[in-house]
Parts: C-alpha cells; structure tokens; sequence
C-alpha cells in the first residue's frame, strides 16, 4: 500500500556500456524490465543509425516467420502457446534460427509451388475433360437444330467429325463460290466475360464466325487468383487464317484456357479417358504433396513461436541500442536511463555480472547518477488488485512526479459511491457472485480475455466488481431494498394495532377513509428506531418516498461535503512534500475554512436536527433549508425558530470566516511572491547562481556529473546580464501567477457550490433505481400473479393458469433484471461514481500532468501485438499495468 | 443544383472526409529531405516505412527493386481509388469513372505502340496503368486501322464517344497514334470540362481552372514538340483542347509559331504562364518545362483541398498521389543508379 500513497523516486543514470557486452546487458535489462531508456539520437533518421543493419536482418528473419506461421494457419494447424521464456539469441544462435527459417521457408515454398503447378495441371485436365464432353453436345445441337437447313448436308458431315478439313461445297442458290477451311478455336472462359468476348468477336471477325457455348455444371478454380468461377466452355467456327488469328487474340484477351480440338470421335474418346487417368494420377501426386506438407509444418509448429519470440527480442534490443550515443573513441555505448532508485542496485549488479560475463575487467561497463531538472516519469507499482483502480485514475492524468495519489482512496471510496446509488440487496448479491466466479476462475478467464475485449474489460475490472457487489448489499441491506422488496430481519418497530387500543382508530376508521397514518405520538405504535437500516414497513407506506427522499438527499450532502473536505486535506501532503510551506496558511488553510464554515456547518445543522428533534415535536421543526439560506442572506423579519442556542452568534462568525478566506485566498500568494521577490532582489549574486545553473540544464542538458552547485564559476561580465533576466523572469512570473490565483480562487469557491449540489446525484441515482427496479416487480411480476384472478372465477383455473404464466413473467423478469438494472444501472451508476472522483474529488488536490514510466521490457513489448513498425521514443507499446 | 453544399454529406460526406484523410498521408518535404538521403533502397522502404504507406513493402524479398516499388506504390493507390468508387454514388460516381478516363486512354495508346513495335501483348499489359486497364484492354492489338479499333474494341468501352473525330485515319503508325492519342485527349478534356460545368457550384469553381491549365499544357506542349516533324500547322491546330484559357486567340497564335521563342512570346501574354517559362532551361539549377507545369499543376491541385463539398477534391487527390509516385519512383531510381546528383529534382507537394 506503501507503493500507491506516491509514486516511488526515480533517478536518470547515465550508462556506460562496453560494445560487446552491451547486447547482454540489454537483454538482461529486458527481461527485469528495469530502467526506460530515453532516446539521446532523436535528431539521427530511423535509417541512420548504428544498428539499423541488425534491426533489418530481423525483419528479415521475421518476415519468414511470418510466411511460415501463414502456411501453417492455412493448413489449420493450431500453433500451440509458448511455454518457458526463450532469451533473446546470441549471434550465433541467431545465424542458426536464421539457417533454419530459410531452410523451412524454401522448402515450404518449393512444395507450394509443386502445389500450385499441380493444381494448375489439374484444373486444366478437368478443363480439357469438360470441354471435350461438352462441345461435342454444343455441335450435335447446332447439327439438330440446322436440321432443316440448307446447309443440312454440310452440318452433318461436320458432325461426323471424321474429316480434319470440311471443304464447303458451293451451294446452288449463293452468288459466289466459297471455299475455305472451317476451323475451330474451343477452350474454356469464365462466364462473366462471355457476353462480352461474344460481342467482340461478332464485330472484330465482322460476324464472320459462330459461337457456341455450354456452362460447365461444377465451380472451376481460377489459376492466379484462387477463386471458385462459374466457367463455360465455348466453340468458335470460323472459315479464314485472318479471322482465325483476330479469334485467338481475343481469345487471349479475355484470358480463355484454349485447348486443341479433337480431330475425331475415336481421338476423342481416347482423350476423355486419358484425361481420366491423368487426372486421377495427378489428384495421388497432390495428395502426397499434400501429406509432405503438413509433416513439414507439424515439424515446424514446435519452434516457431520461440523463434518469433527470441528474433522479437533480439529486434527490440537493437532497436534500444539505436537510441544510445557512441562514443567510438572509448569504444563504449552511452545512454540515459530513468531508473528507480530502489532498483538502482539491481541495474548496478546487472551491469557487473555481464562485464564479468563478457571477460572484460577495465574499463567495466558502470553507470552514474546525474541531476536533472527534467520532469521524471511517474512510477505506481499495482498488483492485481489495484491496477483497476490505478487505471481509473490514470484515465484522468498520471500523476505528476512523487505527487499524492487518489488510488490509495479510490479502492474504497469508489466502490462506496457506486454502492450508494446502486444500493440493491439482491442487485448487488448477483453481483458479488459473478465477482466472485471471475476471481475464483482467474486463470481460466486469463486466457479467454486475451481475445475478447469486452470481456477483458470485466475481467480487469472483476476486483472492483467484487468490491461494488459487497458494498451494494451493504448499502441495499441500509436502505432494504431487495429486488423492490423489504427483507424483515427484524420485527418492524411500528405496531398498528396500538392505534385502535390506545389511539383513536375504531372499526369505522378503516371503512371509511383509503389512508390512514399512524400516529408515532400514540403509546406503542412506535418503539424506537429501527436496528440496522430502514425500517419495513416503510415499504407499505404511501409517503415512503417522501420519506427517503428527505433521508437521501441529507445523507448525499454528507457523503459529499467528507469527501471534498477529505480531498482537500490530502493537498496538505503534497504542499508539505514539495516544500511549498507559505501554500499551507495561503491556501490550503484558507480553502478548507471555507469549505468547512459553510458546508461543514451545514451537516453540523442536518445531524443536529436528526438527533434533537424526535417525533413529539417534528410538527414544530425548522427548516434546515431556510436557516441555511438566512444564514448568507440576514433576513430583516425575525420569527423562525432556531436550531440551538447562540446560532445567530455562530452563524454570523461563520460567514465573517469565508468572506476573510475569500481576499486571502486571491491575493495572498502573489504578495507573498512579490515580497519574496523584493527581498531577493537584494541579494541577486546567489540568485544568479542558481538561476545559471538551472538554465545550463534547461537548455543544454549537460549532464552534470554529482553535485554540480560548487564548480560553476560566473564571469563577472555575465553577472548583469544574468540578473537582468533573473528580474524579467520574476516579474513575468508574478503576473502569471495572480492570474493563476485569480482563476483557481473563483473556480475553488463557486466548485464547493457546485461540487456540494453535484453530490446530490447519489441521491438521484438511488432514487432512479429504487423506482426501476420497482415499477419492474409491479408490471411484470406482480401483475403476472394478479392476472389469473380478473381472468377466470374458478379456482382450478385460476391455479393452472396461474402456474402457466409465472414462467414467461419470470424469463422477462429475469431478463430485465439483468439487462437493465444490473448491467445499464450499472454503467451508469459507475459513471456517476467515476465523475464524482475525477471531478469532485480529484479537482481538490490532484494535478496529474505526469507521464507513466514506461521500462524497456521483453513482456510488454511481446504483449504488445503492434510491434511491427519502429518503436521511436514514446511509440513503445506500453503496458497497461505499470511495474509489475 | 442550387444550394447543392447543404445536401452534400447525404451522399458524398464520408468519401470527402476520407480523401481529406489520404491527404494527410502525403509525404511532407521533410519526409523528402529523409528520403532524398538513403543509400539503399532497404533505407528507403525503412523510411517509408515510418509514413503513412507502413509496411506496404513488409512482404518484399530482400533483393528491393524500382519496379517493385513502382508496382505497390499503384496498388495502394488503386486500392484507395477503388475503394472510394465502390462507395460512391451518382454523380460522383460518373465523376470518379472520369477521372480513370485518362488512364485508360494512356494504355490503350500504350499498347497500340507497343504492338507496332512487335511486343507481345503479355509483355506490355504489366506496364499498364492499373487505375486505367478495362476488359477490352488486350485486345486493342487486332485492329489494323483506327475504325476497326472503334468499331471492334472501343466502341463498348466509355472512350468511345472521345473516338470520333479519329475515325478518319488511314492506318496506324507512329504518327497517327500519337494523333490519335490528342485528339481523344482533347475530346477527353472537353467534355471533362462541361460536366464540370455542368455540376457547377464549387466543383466547377475549383475543376474549371485544373482543367484549362492541363488544357493548356497539351496545347503548348504539342505545339513544342510538333517543331521538327512532318505535322502540319492546320493538323496541329485541331488538336489543341479548346476549353483552356488560351482559347481562342492564344491557340491561334500558337497555331501559327514556328519555334519556341513564338511559344514563350504567346505565353508572355498570360501571366500565370509568363512565370512558368522564366528560368526554364537545361542547365544544372534550372528546371524543365515539364517541372515547372507539374509544380504549376501541383499547386493547382493543392488549392482544391481549400474549400469543402466539391469533388474537386478527389481529382486533385489522384494527381497528387500520382506526383508522389513519380517523386519516390524517381528517388528510387537515382538511389539505384547511383546517380545522386539529380536526386532533388522531385516536386513536393506539401
């Protein structure tokens, strides 16, 4: 817990690594996920730098990885989850990895190929095959239907198909003797272009030919694309070398499979069942390839997770290595660091144990703690437990460095607010148990969330759902809510027969009037509050929510005005860390007399009025409201009751304390830096001491090595001019900061307002739910068991049908419950809860201009699945949870 | 239609929005400056890799060449174009069609050529462009005169109205394909133009002066180029686009130069042109004609993406991608030759 109140202290170290070591020593420091390397080569191209030569074989090597992790998702081979963590690879390791992936990706490719070209065989036998059976149908066909025609006698000679050549004879009847060869161009065409080819082919060969064509009934495999396409053979009958040559080219364009046409039926017979066997042979050959295939990828499923993972590494460590600054003449890497200091001698053991390793004793590879103004990166370790919460608040902002952090109050206050609202005994049960399942089957669901990010989301969330189930029920069981329901654990403390014995109710009282109150006044009707919660029979009650309202709205501006006032305090800690001691009176003392004058005094005023005022004199009451408002506003006419004795005095005190806290607040700081600055004024050599030093690491990012305060020496003729800037500075400062203040004050003062009428959502919410959750038992529930008395007289009737109607009244019901009031009012509840954090809250203390620390780790950069493309500074892939 | 921007994101919103997206994906002149200084080719895919193109290399064999680069550089931007065609609706659509127009009729004059210097047809499809390519494409190699080529080929295809005032020619040789290759481009251009004008609004507004400047470029440079062959002037005056700003007088005065110097005269009338002829030459330091017109057309295309609900927009897109395909294409090919010293000569664009 200790880790979560502020974030942990880190410092930038220099290293200093020896060449060659320096790939061991990352690859440690990637494994301990220690320290973030910052990037010292910004300036230098992606493709300018040292290593980019390594980083290339990388992708390389994983490019084949790639292939092959394809090929094996193509033959549906699951790959198996990698166990054990393989390092990242030496060099020679790598060379091996490397022989390997290209031995596997040759031979896969050469099998492929062989695949490929077989299958291409294949589909063109089938091709042949079709368009042998199927153009001799089209011919026959033409050859029936010119039956009649004058061209009878020539059509079934070329039926016959016993001639290579058909010499036409002149007809009688034609004007000029036409003698030519009737050739054939036949092949296959997907049937998508056959309208158009058709047309081309009309008006290219002047219609100087005939088309014929047949769709072929099975699906043909396109060669270059894969794709499955409806196909059609088709003939074409041309007289002419002419038009034979224009045939063919269009043929061509439209990407037809042209096939020699069979010169006889007997040729063509044999063909058919040549193809036959051919294409049986050719379907053994594929299944053996086939079977080749899959053995040599089954071998490869074993490695080639470990081969992604170790080339990954290796690639990611090159790439870190590209960030650090050579220094040929030493022959050692230079890098910065951000480390935290509880790791430092981790890193520090680290370094030596690789030195040691490498062989090399002098000079060692060391590191060195340099002195930084830079803004350092934040730091939170969670565990499974507080990542959730941590994550709500980083959603906000990360905290700036070493700031105070709201997730240490977070893990109860916002499972508390949430519960609030959501307030349900049987809501918040179902809720805890589907929790609890998460949590119980943690590992199980590990897994799952991986790929489904809806649910990964519950999963994350699964502690703080427990959480808000619990406090659900507790609150649920405080207002006794369940279902819509009161649970009576108690005997209600209310007795309505001691009206007709000691009250004035008769027998007559009942018929005769709809409502009826009970008289708290009247001996034993009422016996004193209720143990734990509310009351049941509030639930019977007609003015039950008048009721409830009057209690919510009041216990909401509790709620609210601790929380506030407890944010406020926490600033306390941060002012005090950061020295910043003039901020305590200026400030934070002035804002919580504020707070605490005028809403503080407010709870002081509701919780007086519940214990001094009982149910004798409730008729006679004061309004809280109208003492609140008279309080600000004096009213002239005196006549109301007071609350207590002396309140006026107090009340007049009180106010004098927030109109005091109002100028103090506005103009106390910037005076008191404008004292400070006159006072500072008189002494401007030491300032512009310090001054010279922090602009030498403002802009210069000079690594000073230790405590660099004694050794920096000011030329007299700097000295004026260094002043000079020193005053500009101040003054510009000063203006700054008074609008600064001006803003915060006016912001602070109408916030406590606002904040204070925001709280009252808790209210809102609870009472939103109460009513769903009811108007839900009425028009499903209830009136499912009320419907078979309107509908039917008998009572065997009334029962069966009865028993009938439950289960679709309880489906939806159930239904309902779930969808609405558990998951929507559950969103929206902790929307609600998640505002009144970051804004209510967070607002009194928390800046969070920070950015997270981002270590150099194998495991999230694994994790991270877009680590294709180059990790510049900031595009690292950054874990969601941070540290470990 | 009058008031046309209030009803424009009914139909055209999301592809505008989009294209303004693959705007912001052009290469910057700082991503220039990077490129300019690889040594390799693999530097280069490593850079890009860096921009908006990512791993468009990533699936490359080592050995990284021109063409390959060349190649995927089109496909993306094909599959961006196409993208955006398939989810577009009339009259956007027709205008997307047009704009592939003049694709198309670059490869059909491709092929005509190539087929008269006895290449296979295989041979030349590759070097297609692929935004331009129809089914009818390969085909084009059976015609022997220009009104079979009409007649079999183009006549279902959508340049076929362009073809008709080429009908006329003889046979196809060198000279009256390059003809042919103007006079459809000319037709091309005209008729671009009034369906610009007829869609009015702001894409006439920001179409109408891209169009006749790249009708005045044609004009100028057939007029350049036609010095020195056996084209004569009347020949060369019907092929100037009439839907620029030189027309009328201007085309009439290029239609009688003899040499340049009459060119720079005609253009010396025009302001917008007078400054694109001066400082042209071939020495080191000057730059071409050409490069003057393409960053003349590349700041034209850059005015478009100033005003919104036009499609406009999409036009200039194309050219500009195509710009910076010809920009990496020549980095690329100077880092291959090894011949840095013109390296700089690319146009950028933003």
């Amino acid at each position: 817990m200790a880790d979560l109140y502020r974030g942990e202290e880190v410092c930038l170290a220099q290293l200093f690594l020896q060449t060659d070591v320096a790939y061991a020593c990352l690859s440690e420091l990637g494994e301990l996920a220690l320290v973030e390397f910052r990037d010292l080569n910004s300036d230098v191209n992606a493709f300018q730098r040292k290593y980019v030569c390594e980083i290339r074989r990388c992708e390389d090597v994983e490019r084949i990885i790639a292939y092959i992790e394809n090929e094996i998702e193509k033959a549906n081979i699951d790959i198996p989850d990698l166990e054990g963590n393989p390092k990242a690879p030496q060099h020679r390791e790598f060379q091996d990895i490397k022989l390997d992936v290209e031995q596997l990706e040759r031979e896969l490719r050469e099998v492929e190929s062989n695949r490929v070209k077989l299958n291409k065989n294949r589909q063109e036998l089938l091709e042949y095959s079709y368009m042998l059976r199927l153009s001799q149908g089209c011919v026959e066909k033409s050859g029936a239907m010119q039956r009649d025609d004058s061209l009878l006698s020539v059509y079934e000679e070329f039926s016959s198909m016993d001639k290579e050549l058909l010499i036409l004879e002149p007809e009688a009847d034609s004007s000029h003797t036409m003698a030519a060869k009737l050739s054939f161009v036949s092949g296959v065409v997907s049937a998508q272009y056959l309208p158009s080819m058709e047309r081309m082919l009309w008006r290219g060969c002047h219609g100087h030919m005939v088309l014929h064509h047949v769709p072929i009934p099975e699906l043909m495999q396109n060669a270059n694309t894969g794709e499955f396409v409806h196909s059609c053979v088709f003939l074409v009958s041309y007289w002419g070398e002419q038009i034979g040559m224009k045939v063919r080219k269009i043929c061509e364009c439209y990407h037809c499979h042209i096939y020699p046409y069979p010169e006889s039926k007997q040729q063509q017979r044999d063909l058919v069942l040549e193809m036959h066997t051919r294409i049986e042979d050719i379907k053994l050959v594929l299944q053996r390839t086939e079977d080749y295939l899959q053995q040599k990828l089954h071998e490869a499923v074993a490695s080639v997770g470990m081969w992604r993972v170790r080339v990954r590494k290796m690639k990611a460590i090159y790439h870190t290595m590209n960030m650090c600054r050579d220094t040929t003449a030493s022959g050692c890497l230079v890098t910065e660091v951000w480390c935290p200091v509880r790791d430092l001698s981790r890193l520090q053991h680290v370094l030596e144990h690789c030195s040691a390793r490498g062989g090399l004793s002098i000079p060692p590879s060391f590191l060195n703690c340099i002195p930084t103004q830079e803004p350092h990166p934040t730091i939170m370790r969670t565990n499974k437990f507080t990542s959730a919460f941590q994550n709500i608040v980083d959603s906000y902002g990360v905290a700036s460095y070493r700031e105070v952090n709201p997730t240490l109050y977070t893990l109860i206050t916002f499972p508390f607010l949430f519960a609030v609202m959501f307030g349900d005994f049987g809501h918040g049960l179902l809720m805890t148990l589907f929790a609890l399942w998460l949590v119980l089957t943690e590992q199980r669901q590990a897994k799952l969330a991986i790929h489904n990010e809806i649910w990964r989301m519950f999963f994350n969330g699964r502690y703080m759902i427990l959480l808000m189930g619990l406090f659900s029920i507790y609150t649920g069981l405080i207002y006794n809510d369940c279902f819509s329901k009161s649970l009576v654990i108690f005997p209600s403390s209310w007795n309505v027969s001691a009206m007709f014995t000691h009250g004035p109710w008769r027998k007559e009282t009942l018929k005769g009037s709809q409502v009826l109150s009970l008289d708290p006044n009247v001996t034993g009707v009422f016996s004193g509050p209720y143990p734990f919660g509310i009351d049941p029979v509030w639930n019977l009650a007609v003015n039950r929510l008048s009721f409830l309202n009057s209690y919510k709205m009041k216990m909401s501006i509790i709620l609210g005005v601790f929380h506030m006032t407890f944010g406020v305090v926490l600033s306390i800690f941060n002012l005090v860390h950061f020295g910043r001691r003039a901020d305590i009176f200026l400030v934070f003392v002035p804002q919580l007399v504020f707070l605490l004058s005028l809403f503080g005094y407010l709870v002081i005023l509701i919780l007086h009025k519940w214990v001094a005022w009982g149910a004798m004199d409730s008729a006679r009451a004061p309004s809280i409201l109208v003492h609140f408002i008279n309080m600000v506003l004096f009213p002239t006419t005196d006549g109301t009751i007071l609350l207590f004795h002396g309140q006026r005095g107090l009340q007049q005190f009180l106010l004098a304390l927030v109109l005091g806290s109002g100028p103090i607040l506005l103009f106390g700081k910037p005076l008191y830096l404008y004292r400070q600055q006159r006072r500072r004024m008189w002494r401007p050599y030491r300032q512009a001491a310090c001054v010279r030093r922090r602009i030498d690491n403002d802009e210069e990012d000079l690594p000073l090595m230790g405590d660099g305060g004694n050794n920096v020496i000011i030329m007299p003729e700097v000295e004026s001019d260094v002043v000079d800037r020193v005053d500009e500075k101040v003054r510009v400062d000063l203006g700054e900061e008074f609008m600064y203040t001006l803003i915060h004050t006016i912001e602070y003062c109408l916030g406590c307002v606002s904040n204070t009428a925001s709280y009252l959502r808790l209210w809102a919410l609870s009472l939103a739910h109460t009513q769903l959750s009811e108007v839900l038992w009425e028009m499903v529930m209830s009136s499912a068991l009320q419907l078979p008395r309107v509908l039917s007289a008998e009572l065997w009737a009334r029962r069966a049908l009865g028993a009938i109607l439950l289960f679709p009244s309880f489906a939806l019901f159930v239904t309902l419950t779930f969808s609405v009031l558990i998951i929507m009012e559950g969103l929206s509840a902790f929307l609600h809860a998640l505002r009144l954090h970051w804004v209510e809250f967070q607002s009194k203390f928390y800046t969070g201009t920070g950015y997270k620390f981002t270590p150099f780790s194998f495991k999230s950069i694994l994790e991270g699945a877009g680590f294709a493309g180059v990790p510049l500074p900031g595009h690292m892939s950054s874990p969601s949870v941070t540290g470990r | 239609m009058p008031f046309s921007e209030f009803t424009f994101n009914v139909d055209s919103g999301y592809l505008e929005g989009l294209v303004r997206g693959f705007k912001g994906g052009i290469l910057k002149r700082t991503d220039y400056v990077n490129l300019v200084q690889c040594d390799t080719l693999e530097d280069l895919k490593l850079h890009l890799q860096s921009t908006d193109y990512g791993s468009f290399l990533a699936n490359e064999a080592s050995p990284l060449t021109v063409s390959v680069i060349d190649d995927k550089l089109k496909e993306k931007m094909v599959v961006e174009f196409s993208h955006m065609r398939n989810h577009a609706y009339e009259p956007l659509a027709g205008f997307l069609d047009f704009i592939t127009y003049s694709y198309m009729i670059d490869n059909v004059i491709l092929l005509i050529t190539g087929t008269l210097h006895q290449r296979a047809i295989s041979e030349l499809v590759p070097k297609c462009h692929p935004l331009g390519s129809f089914e009818q494409m390969e085909a084009v190699n059976i015609a022997q005169t220009p009104a079979e080529l009409y007649n079999a080929i183009l006549v279902d295809t959508p340049l076929a109205p362009f073809f008709q005032d080429c009908i006329s020619e003889q046979d196809l040789d060198e000279m009256n394909i390059e003809i042919i290759r103007n006079t459809l481009y000319k037709a091309y251009l005209e008729s671009f133009f009034n369906i610009c004008n007829q869609l009015g609004g702001t894409t006439a507004e920001m179409m109408c002066p891209i169009l006749e400047f790249e009708a005045d470029r044609r004009a100028i440079i057939i007029t350049i180029n036609s010095f020195g062959t056996e084209l004569s002037k009347e020949d060369r005056a019907k092929l100037f686009p009439r839907c620029g700003k030189l027309h009328p007088e201007g085309l009439a005065q290029l239609a009688r130069a003899d040499d340049y110097e009459q060119v720079k005269n005609v253009a010396d009338y025009y302001p917008d042109y007078k400054q694109l002829f001066e400082g042209v030459g071939s020495n080191p330091g000057e730059k071409t004609l050409e490069d003057r017109f393409f960053e003349h057309e590349v700041k034209l295309n850059i005015l478009a993406f100033l005003n919104q609900f036009h499609f406009g927009v999409f036009y200039s897109y194309v050219k500009l991608k195509e710009q910076e395909c010809r920009n990496i294409v020549w980095i690329a090919e100077c880092i291959a030759q090894r011949h840095r010293a013109k390296i700089d000569n690319y146009i950028p664009i933003f």
